[in-house]
């Protein structure tokens, strides 16, 4: 492409082209720029028509797509591969970064962002070592007197420099900080006193002043990202010059840099901010170097925030302001400081007590977006909020001025409460005010779990509860001055640790009463309340509340809860649903004479959050609530199973068929939790589905493999009569599944569950024909990719089988897929890894199975494989005594993430769905110890003399002590 | 990607817990860049010059008030000291060491121009005149005092060879000032010193060394010896090691405070290196007076002699052990406290490889008492202070045993070490996250994770932890991310545990060990 007229006019009707609303017109000539990027020129084309078209939108399309260009372009990753040639030629290379500073700083300010976010990306490349005087030519430019290109030059540099606040100190960095300080420190340094001298020059001049200080803003980022790493000598040297006028700017005020917008920050907020922070990290970073100049910005700080408004545009300033106080306060040297009584009672009165205020902006988000109030009230996302900030301060105070601060605020928090009780309709906001700083004051320590774990000791919890907490929530109406509900109902929640038991017992039925006010943020937080208190724990691990204590309140816990799931705005609220869960969890079975309506509004709901589920915890504890209805009913009368699933069944045919993917892994679990309370035969109902659960796709889905495992096992321990005379034809489909499972690294674990399920309930003639096509799969896998979980697993199914199929089929069968298998894999399997088999059971399963090898299998006792039993006999005493073998070799790390192709939905477990562990031992042998003596007996028994033989010629002596104490336990011995 | 192999090398110390301590100690950082202004009583001074401040105390024999300098210009110098007149030369040679010795920046650069530098060496061979020998010397060492390219003009006039066989002059004050020019050179950095090295400096210069040797003149000595043993890349030979080695050891029993520092200083340059040259310092049995000397008030030798036992303590298990059997445990408290917070730093950066050694070193560590003011310093230390103490804790719990690391959050570690989750350091934070996987590995095998993962929220660590799931540097941003996608993500279950469950029904144990989402 040469730079000629001609493709000049080609390029711009192509750009023009980029712009049509009509794709037909647009895409093409997308593909068509696309397949000319890497010719020569291309670039320096782009750059000709963004300075020089004729028209405006050429010129800012031509920037757009320049800076894309290089986004994608400039970078050229390692060597060369074949489908990443480097588009942009060397001499392309040369041509634009020797052009692009000038070019940039020429342009108007739409155009000259683009080349700036240009600028940084090739810098970040190229720049230094590629691009030796970009510094220097930017440096230069400072001495233009022209803001305009000046700030473009700031603004470059704050792009280029800014990863110097988050990257690793390494060689290499410092270095290019090192050139960067050399050629760019002093500069900036004179352009600093230069812009506020012009600002004071221009004090009058309402646009100029705006320019200059955007430069100024720029230069306190600049300074920031060139001191973070460690404070250079430059600037140490120069740090009165920038303190000064740091501090100066923190003082400075200007009214035509006043802005009216309420929300917005404006310039001067924005460099007092920025200042902050750069006060902060040398406090916090220097300290050694900034002390002298720390007490002055505490000082200037804290004027600024007893002189700032309440406005929301205000607020970023306030809470860095508010911060960097509360972090030099809890500094020891920094205490003398604050520790006078005026200054701890200025702090106070001016600073935090005013930040705590409830304001408009509150008010609004509690009404009109409920949702966003509670998270940042409750859940603690109110990080950068002033009255987080102001809290923080209260708790940095508190560390060295506990009892002056509580009794400067027991002042406040008094007249606060009075001014109050004057007039509560309009003085409500005091009294939010006054609890809220009780709450900041009392709380040095807080988890979701428990609310507030440590309190401040000067303050009288219980008494505040009683006196101003409790009346309002004991008012007639719910629904007046909510917010001083919601305060109430959240002060019971976060120190119900603290709260007296008594009392707590007094406010639930308040609570309850309160799950009918209108407004979502108080019945919300009431449902929150409940189902906190609900969790906590009593004596003796039960929980503090009992059933029978809330016995008065079940019928009108269970009607509020479900009726304001039907108040605006919480059809689907998560809180709600989750104190349904816990109500149910705790009361048992003084629920159930509600269940028939209970289910009937579950099932409601369901259907209704299955055309379109969009709040996975809501949905998640509608579940467990389904769950423990059908456990805490069918505990009682098994038979009510049938009216569950007449129930439930017609909505999860109609997730199924409709496919709501969020859905099916719980109907899964709830359909296993049904089966399963089936005394008898499996229904007819179930079988229908049966051949369903087979189809692949189901399998396909991650999420959906733990609870379909679950079904099928529990389809197999309750119908596996049936599935072999019934379903016979669909066995391979299910053995497909399992060589499916088998397959994974991740699943085959699953794929074991489904085996030994088939193997312990299936007719063994069913399963006949296929059974050594299993074990083949499982030797091929053990070939090919054996990892530590596939062992484990391997281990325990081939010891279930031993068990339930005897010693000597298992060494027929495996002898009879190759010959000498069965010493092989006693050989390289079973002796050297049987000590990784974790879980009790597991444990159980593999040392009667070996057992059974040890003392039922002829050919250990006269062929080759002689020579295995002992090692084997001292393998199974290791898993008896030895501690269990943890280790993974280090290539397995990752085998996981590896092996899951891509996200889906995961797999969410229900706790109130959970299966019994199942022993499939069970009663046939209660101490497996024992057990191996009475085997080893019996042995001795048939061929006398021959177990004491191989005993004493190779068990080791600590292997055999071990024995002894097992013979002697049994009161046998061994002939 | 660099990164990528860097975040792998860090992996690896911190995936395969404990067996890899070699790799956890830090030697001392290479500096190769430095941002910051050195601090001048941290380090001796690499060169000296002679200035009239240092003269009352030093060596010359009152030349000044024998008789006055006549001041010449530079072009009359020139001439004088070209010329044949030996008076003049001397008047000369005079007038130049004055210019020379002026305390704010002497015209070194304007003296090597006048090209006298090789006259100048020539009149260092004048044995038949002593006078101008001694003012040729002191010239030559202020000259050599200069940058790099001042020491080599000097050097390159020949002058090594002519003040090595000066050491050996009749005259003590023509010696001693030729110890302090090779001393200069010495200090240039490698390429010198090991010039000096071949050139045989050593045994002229150990043999001024004797009970008799006046002290300012040992001072000058030791100095010397100092910058023969400083500087890696290469090492000094290990044949001069050796022979410097013993004076040294005798010359840090003396009682002088200056000589025992800057023989102090010697030794650390020697261990500041690989193993085995630790293991010479080591063996000559130096280490409980450097322990001793730790204990000192003076700055001047408390500085260097921590930073030889800090050095120490980054070899061998055997070598730190070493450094703990001569009771270095006993001093650091003190040293962690320090009001210097140099010292709390070099301090805290010694205990941190003490604490990458094994678990015996590591209870050694908390029976001595360390923990506490770990902690505090951790607390309320100066913030370079705090950073080494972050690694303390870092290779604590990556290298003890469970029991050691519960006493550790026992101390209290855990509330200063979140807060500096706000360090404004995304290395420091990148090593407290591991850190805090380490403290939930050791939780997992006691059962204590929620234990663990309420005090963490307690201490406000948890929102910590949130908040750098958003930092702009990937690492700390996915370390975070894993702690809470592990710890903290399931919120809910354990919340479901059966307290309220009479039937077991919280049994999903067979799936939940292997099961891997």
């Amino acid at each position: 492409m040469e730079l000629s007229d001609a493709n000049l006019q080609t390029l711009t009707e192509y750009l023009k082209k980029t712009l049509d609303p009509d794709p037909a017109i647009r895409r093409p000539a997308e593909k068509f720029l696309e397949s000319v990027e890497g010719s020569q020129n291309y670039p320096l084309l782009l750059l000709t028509l963004l300075e020089k078209s004729q028209e405006n939108v050429i010129k800012v399309c031509a920037s757009v797509t320049f800076k894309n260009y290089i986004k994608r372009n400039w970078r050229i990753v390692g060597i060369l591969v074949e489908d990443e040639p480097n588009k942009i030629c060397e001499s392309d290379r040369i041509a634009i970064k020797a052009n692009i500073v000038p070019l940039m700083l020429s342009s108007p300010e739409q155009i000259q962002k683009q080349l700036s976010d240009a600028i940084s990306i090739i810098g970040r490349e190229d720049f230094p070592q590629k691009w030796p005087d970009l510094l220097t030519e930017m440096v230069n430019r400072f001495q233009s007197g022209d803001f305009h290109v000046i700030n473009g030059v700031l603004r470059t540099a704050h792009s280029l420099f800014k990863r110097y606040r988050h990257e690793f100190k390494s060689n290499e960095l410092w270095t290019e900080i090192k050139l960067v300080l050399d050629a760019f420190a002093l500069p900036l340094t004179n352009l600093f006193k230069a812009t506020i001298e012009l600002c004071s020059t221009h004090a009058n001049d309402a646009s100029a002043l705006k320019v200059l200080f955007s430069s100024l803003i720029l230069i306190a980022k600049l300074f920031y990202s060139l001191n973070f790493q460690d404070l250079p000598e430059f600037f140490e040297d120069n740090m009165e010059t920038w303190m000064t006028n740091f501090h100066t700017l923190l003082t400075l005020d200007n009214k035509l840099l006043q802005t009216d917008d309420e929300e917005e920050a404006g310039l001067l907020e924005l460099l007092k901010s920025q200042i902050c922070d750069n006060a902060a990290l040398y406090a916090q970073k220097y300290d050694e170097e900034f002390q002298p100049y720390l007490p002055r910005f505490v000082t200037a700080i804290w004027n600024l925030l007893v002189t700032t408004g309440q406005e929301v545009k205000y607020d970023l300033l306030v809470s860095n302001a508010i911060q960097f106080l509360a972090s030099v306060c809890e500094r020891p040297h920094y205490k003398h400081l604050f520790e006078d009584q005026n200054t701890l009672t200025s702090i106070c009165e001016k600073v935090i007590v005013p930040n705590m205020e409830f304001r408009a902006a509150d008010e609004e988000a509690f009404e009109d977006n409920s949702e966003e109030y509670i998270r940042r009230d409750l859940e603690g996302s109110d990080i950068d909020t002033r009255r987080r900030a102001a809290c923080d301060l209260v708790r940095g105070l508190c560390k060295f001025f506990e009892g002056p601060v509580t009794g400067i605020f027991s002042g406040y928090v008094n007249s606060m409460l009075q001014e109050y009780a004057k007039n509560p309709s309009v003085n409500w906001k005091h009294k939010d005010a006054a609890i809220y700083l009780v709450t900041s004051l009392a709380s040095k320590a807080q988890t979701q779990k428990h609310g507030i774990t440590q309190a401040n000791e000067l303050v009288n919890l219980t008494e505040f509860f009683v006196n101003h907490i409790q009346p309002d929530l004991k008012s007639a109406s719910v629904n007046e001055f909510p917010v001083l509900k919601a305060d109430g109902i959240k002060y019971i929640m976060i120190f119900r640790n603290q709260v007296p038991k008594e009392q707590l017992l007094v406010s639930i039925p308040l609570l309850i009463n309160h799950l009918q006010a209108e407004s979502i943020v108080v019945h919300t937080y009431a449902a929150h309340a409940l189902e906190r208190l609900f969790t906590m724990r009593g004596t003796n691990n039960s929980t503090l509340i009992t059933a029978a204590e809330m016995a008065p309140f079940v019928e009108v816990l269970l009607t509020n809860l479900f009726k304001a799931l039907t108040l605006p705005g919480s059809s689907e609220n998560e809180y709600i649903m989750k104190a349904i869960m816990r109500s149910f969890s705790l009361l048992q079975e003084s629920i159930i004479p509600y269940i028939p309506s209970v289910i009937t509004q579950l099932t409601q709901k369901l259907l209704a959050v299955s055309k379109n589920p969009s709040k996975p915890h809501f949905n998640h504890y509608m579940f467990e609530s389904i769950c423990l209805s059908i456990r805490i009913t069918c505990k009682a009368n098994p038979d009510a199973v049938g009216s569950f699933e007449e129930a439930l069944f017609m909505v999860f045919t109609e997730i199924l068929q409709n496919d709501v993917q969020e859905f099916i892994p719980y109907v899964f679990q709830v359909m296993s939790l049904l089966l399963e309370m089936h005394k008898n035969e499996i229904p007819r109902s179930y079988m229908a589905l049966f051949p369903h659960l087979l189809q692949p796709v189901l399998w396909e889905r991650t999420g959906n493999i733990p609870p379909l495992v679950r079904l099928l096992q529990a389809y197999l321990e309750r119908g596996a009569n049936t599935i072999a005379s019934a379903a016979a034809d669909k066995i391979p489909g299910l053995l497909g599944v399992f060589q499916k499972l088998i397959a994974s690294k991740a699943n085959d674990h699953q794929g074991f569950y489904l085996l030994n399920s088939i193997i312990e309930h299936m007719p063994p003639e069913s399963v006949d024909q296929y059974r050594k096509q299993i074990f083949i799969l499982l030797f091929q896998r053990l070939q090919n990719s054996k990892t530590t979980k596939f062992i484990k697993s391997f281990l325990v199914f081939i010891n279930l089988y031993c068990i339930k199929y005897g010693a000597l089929a298992l060494q027929e069968i495996f002898d009879s897929i190759q010959p000498k298998m069965f010493g092989m894999v006693l050989e390289k399997i079973i002796i050297p890894e049987i000590q990784k088999v974790s879980g009790q059971v597991e444990k159980k399963i593999c040392a009667v199975g070996i057992t059974k090898i040890l003392t039922e299998c002829p050919p250990m006792m006269d062929t080759e494989y002689t020579k295995l039993w002992t090692p084997l006999l001292q393998a199974l005493i290791g898993l008896f005594e030895l501690p269990e073998d943890d280790t993974i070799p280090d290539e397995e790390h990752f085998i996981d993430i590896e092996d899951t192709p891509g996200y889906q939905t995961a797999f969410s477990q229900l706790a109130f769905a959970g299966k019994k562990e199942h022993d499939p031992v069970g009663q046939m042998v209660n101490n497996p110890r024992i057990h191996l003596a009475q085997s080893l007996h019996k042995l001795s028994t048939a061929c006398p003399g021959r177990v004491p033989s191989m005993l004493s010629t190779s068990l080791n002596a600590e292997a055999l002590q071990y024995l002894q104490g097992y013979l002697q336990a049994a009161s046998v011995t061994l002939l | 990607l660099p990164v990528m192999s860097k975040q792998g090398e860090h992996m690896k110390k911190f995936k395969n817990k404990g067996k890899d301590t070699d790799s956890l100690r830090r030697q001392r950082v290479e500096v190769t860049v430095q941002l910051r202004k050195a601090k001048k009583d941290e380090q001796i001074l690499k060169r000296r010059s002679i200035s009239f401040s240092v003269l009352g105390q030093s060596l010359s024999p009152g030349e000044d008030k024998r008789d006055e300098v006549i001041p010449l210009s530079l072009e009359e110098i020139a001439e004088a000291v070209n010329g044949s007149n030996t008076k003049l030369q001397l008047q000369a040679t005079q007038a130049a060491r004055k210019i020379l010795s002026k305390q704010k920046d002497p015209p070194i650069n304007q003296i090597i121009e006048l090209g006298i530098i090789p006259r100048l060496t020539e009149f260092l061979g004048r044995s038949d005149n002593a006078a101008l020998q001694f003012e040729a010397a002191w010239a030559l060492t202020n000259i050599a005092s200069g940058t790099s390219s001042h020491t080599k003009a000097v050097v390159e006039a020949g002058a090594i060879p002519a003040f090595i066989s000066l050491l050996s002059s009749p005259h003590m004050h023509i010696s001693e000032q030729s110890v302090w020019a090779l001393g200069n050179i010495a200090g240039d950095g490698p390429l010198y010193r090991d010039a000096l090295i071949s050139c045989s400096v050593i045994p002229p210069l150990l043999a001024l060394v004797s009970p008799a040797t006046p002290v300012g003149f040992l001072r000058n000595i030791t100095w010397t010896l100092s910058n023969l043993c400083r500087n890696k890349n290469p090492y000094p030979p290990l044949n001069a090691v050796e022979e410097i080695l013993p004076v040294l050891i005798c010359l840090v029993e003396h009682e002088d405070k200056e000589i025992i520092s800057d023989s102090c200083w010697a030794i650390s340059y020697l261990t500041d290196g690989s193993n085995d040259r630790i293991q010479i310092v080591v063996d000559t049995g130096i280490l409980p007076r450097l322990v001793e000397l730790l204990d000192r008030p003076e700055l001047i030798i408390m500085t260097p002699a921590l930073r030889a036992v800090g050095n120490v303590v980054t070899g061998t298990d055997e070598q730190t052990q070493a450094a703990i059997d001569a009771g270095v445990l006993a001093v650091l408290p003190r040293l962690l406290r320090h009001s210097k917070t140099s010292i709390q730093k070099e301090a805290a950066w010694a205990l941190s490889n003490i604490a990458a050694g094994p678990g015996q070193q590591i209870q050694q560590l908390i029976t001595c008492g360390l923990l506490p003011p770990l902690v505090e310093l951790l607390d309320k230390g100066d913030f370079k202070a705090q950073k080494e103490a972050v690694w303390v804790v870092a290779n604590f719990t990556t290298g003890g045993t469970t029991e050691q690391v519960v006493e550790l959050v026992r101390s209290g570690v855990l509330r200063p070490l979140l807060n500096l989750l706000l360090a404004k350091d995304s290395k420091t934070i990148l090593i407290i996250l591991d850190t805090i996987s380490n403290l939930f590995l050791a939780a997992e095998k006691l059962g204590e994770t929620e234990r663990l993962c309420l005090l963490v929220e307690e201490l406000d660590g948890l929102e910590k932890i949130e908040a750098l799931q958003n930092h702009d540097n990937n690492m700390v941003y996915r370390a975070a991310l894993n702690i809470i996608e592990k710890y903290f993500s399931g919120e809910e279950n354990p919340d479901l545990q059966p307290g309220t469950d009479q039937d077991g029904l919280y049994d999903f144990s067979v799936e939940k060990q292997d099961f891997d989402f």
